[in-house]
């Protein structure tokens, strides 16, 4: 079932229609660097800020799920943020057919009222009429699988239930970019083929979904393509699973402390899937 | 292969937000050249893109914030409901709480003070004081908090952010019903008994200019709050000083002999609205038209103020 909608997100190739498109994005942060970036090895041991992003030009089309893999700090919830709007960029353009909606790992939405409530203010916020609005609360309730904690108070909540929730309200408007920061991870097995179900709907319908995840397995099963970042540059952009593979014997090499072995991998992996837009 | 006529037809939400997003400005001219062509060669047209995260023009955004009314609505009720729900005795605090206020100012400045002498009925005086000034007061202080406490919903959905501002003085209105009921039954029963005359008919539209006022505060405070977080801080000072300024609880024209000191206090627009609502309830007169000249122009003033200086921000709510 799943498969069939992958393939059929697949065939609107015939005139697939660009939904987001990065050029050249910078970002630099101000941070507190434990370890040492390059910038640090540099010897500019006072300075506070650093790159989070060098320059990441990208375009993604209708009908694809993007995968972001990298390793923590890479800047993959960087740059979902700043593809979003929710980050201005400190230089770079980000354009889009539609407004993303970023599912990120945060708090409730209001913490007071109920899950249930929430979903009807959700939904509203959104710009769905109250007829629309109740048809859409039993599909939601049934995406999330809250049970019967969907009529408590949202800051009861483990952080798990409340990204479940955000996701199937945000699924439930339809929306043409959806972007999604490791919200999923801590779904259980059956919110997750539900998830995977209702994130292949998407993209059925002409849409686009971004997904972070620093598991490489999660990006192999579900997307279609991946982006490896690395340091806040895209170092490789191919086919989900091929991406995903490299990536996993890339982080592994560092786990072990096989440096060498990792930096081989970046190289090889730039050369078998160059990213596909040039970079000025 | 599929033709294009076979792409599925945009429905319900998705048709409403490409209409609304096709309002911003083109944002295909902000890639470079190079990268237009690049990407018009691999994809076709580009007209259909904008920046993300763009303001909609005012027009588009007035249509936006009108077809929120759900929401607006929504969100007020269900906050006014949840206000006092970790009390036990939940909503009855609606009540509660400005009787306490009222009495509380009662004693320490009418028996104790004994700031009524020469007045008429020193007791209407403070409760319309009291109970009026409120909802002004709370526009003010959460409104300096709003965007804050908002982040998650702001984050999480695409909407004018001004709707939160309305969800919050419409929250406020709600919430201060009951108060204005026991408002109502505490002037008529308490001796020397007010009882309603045709001036009390002016009491909705001044309580209206009172919301746009509100309103106006609440943008402002909205916006400031967000460029200055500590802001929230300092609030309950503010609203301290305001609640003197505005002869909430004594006529505090008395104790001020500087005119320039007097002009700035009767110029404020709470002191107006309360003035106003005393002429009508105490005296049962129709207040001075300069008094209603003064409202208008503040209500009118700050709610453009406010909006203008809130909506110019729209896109940095989000950020943190």
């Amino acid at each position: 079932m799943a498969a069939s909608d992958t393939a059929a997100g697949w065939r609107l190739s015939g005139e697939p229609k660009l939904t987001i498109a990065a050029e050249n994005v910078r970002l630099r942060y101000t941070v507190q660097r434990t370890s040492g970036g390059r910038w640090w090895r540099r010897g500019q041991a006072t300075a506070v800020t650093g790159p989070v992003l060098r320059g990441v030009t990208l375009a993604a089309r209708e009908g694809e799920m993007v995968g972001l893999v990298g390793l923590n700090g890479s800047g993959k919830s960087s740059l979902l943020r700043v593809l979003a709007g929710l980050q201005p960029a400190t230089s770079g353009t980000v354009v889009a057919s539609a407004q993303p909606q970023l599912l990120g790992v945060s708090a409730a939405l209001v913490p007071e009222l109920s899950g249930a409530e929430n979903i009807w203010l959700g939904t509203l916020a959104m710009g769905m009429t109250p007829d629309d609005a109740y048809f859409a609360k039993e599909r939601v309730e049934q995406l999330a699988g809250l049970g019967a904690s969907i009529n408590q108070p949202m800051k009861t909540y483990s952080s798990g239930m409340a990204a479940r929730l955000r996701f199937a309200i945000s699924v439930a408007a339809d929306p043409e970019i959806l972007m999604i920061d490791e919200a999923l991870a801590t779904g259980d097995a059956s919110f997750h083929e539900r998830s995977k179900e209702a994130m292949h709907g998407l993209i059925a319908r002409a849409g686009t979904v971004f997904l972070v995840s620093h598991a490489a397995q999660t990006i192999e099963e579900m997307c279609t393509r991946a982006l490896w970042l690395d340091a806040g540059t895209l170092i490789a952009d191919g086919p989900a699973g091929e991406v995903a593979n490299m990536y996993r014997y890339y982080a592994h090499s560092i786990a072990i402390g096989k440096n060498e072995a990792a930096k081989r991998a970046l190289v090889s992996a730039t050369e078998a899937h160059p990213p596909r837009l040039s970079t000025n | 292969m599929a033709s294009p006529s076979q792409r599925p037809e945009p429905r319900g939400l998705r048709k409403k937000w490409r209409r609304a997003w096709s309002t911003r400005d083109a944002g295909a001219d902000l890639l470079s050249a190079s990268l237009r062509s690049e990407l018009q060669e691999q994809y076709g047209d580009l007209s259909h893109l904008r920046r993300v995260g763009s303001r909609p023009p005012l027009r588009e955004y007035f249509t936006e914030l009108f077809d929120r009314r759900h929401f607006i609505w929504a969100g007020a009720r269900g906050e006014a409901v949840t206000r006092y729900a970790n009390e036990r005795l939940g909503v009855a605090w609606y009540v509660l709480r400005p009787v306490l206020d009222a009495a509380f100012y009662w004693v320490i400045f009418g028996v104790v003070l004994q700031m009524g002498l020469g007045m008429d009925n020193f007791v209407a005086f403070i409760i319309i004081g009291v109970f009026m000034f409120q909802p002004t007061s709370r526009a003010i202080t959460s409104g300096s908090s709003l965007i804050r406490n908002s982040k998650s919903m702001i984050r999480a959905f695409a909407f004018p952010r001004a709707s939160l501002a309305v969800s919050l003085v419409l929250r406020d209105l709600l919430s201060s019903i009951p108060a204005m009921g026991v408002m109502f039954i505490a002037i008529v029963a308490i001796p020397p008994h007010e009882m309603p005359s045709a001036a009390w008919s002016f009491f909705p539209i001044i309580l209206l200019l009172q919301l746009m006022l509100n309103l106006g505060f609440a943008l402002l405070f909205g916006w400031l709050g967000s460029v200055m977080p500590d802001l929230s801080q300092a609030m309950s000072f503010a609203s301290r000083l305001l609640m003197y300024a505005s002869a909430v609880i004594f006529p505090i024209e008395r104790f001020i002999d500087h005119p320039v000191a007097l002009g700035i206090v009767q110029a404020n627009p709470l002191y107006v609205v309360l003035e106003m609502y005393r002429t009508v309830l105490i005296d049962g007169a129709a207040p001075a038209a300069g008094d209603w000249l003064e409202l208008i122009l503040w209500a009118a003033g700050l709610l453009l103020v406010g909006f203008t200086l809130f909506w110019r921000d729209e896109e940095r709510y989000g950020r943190e």
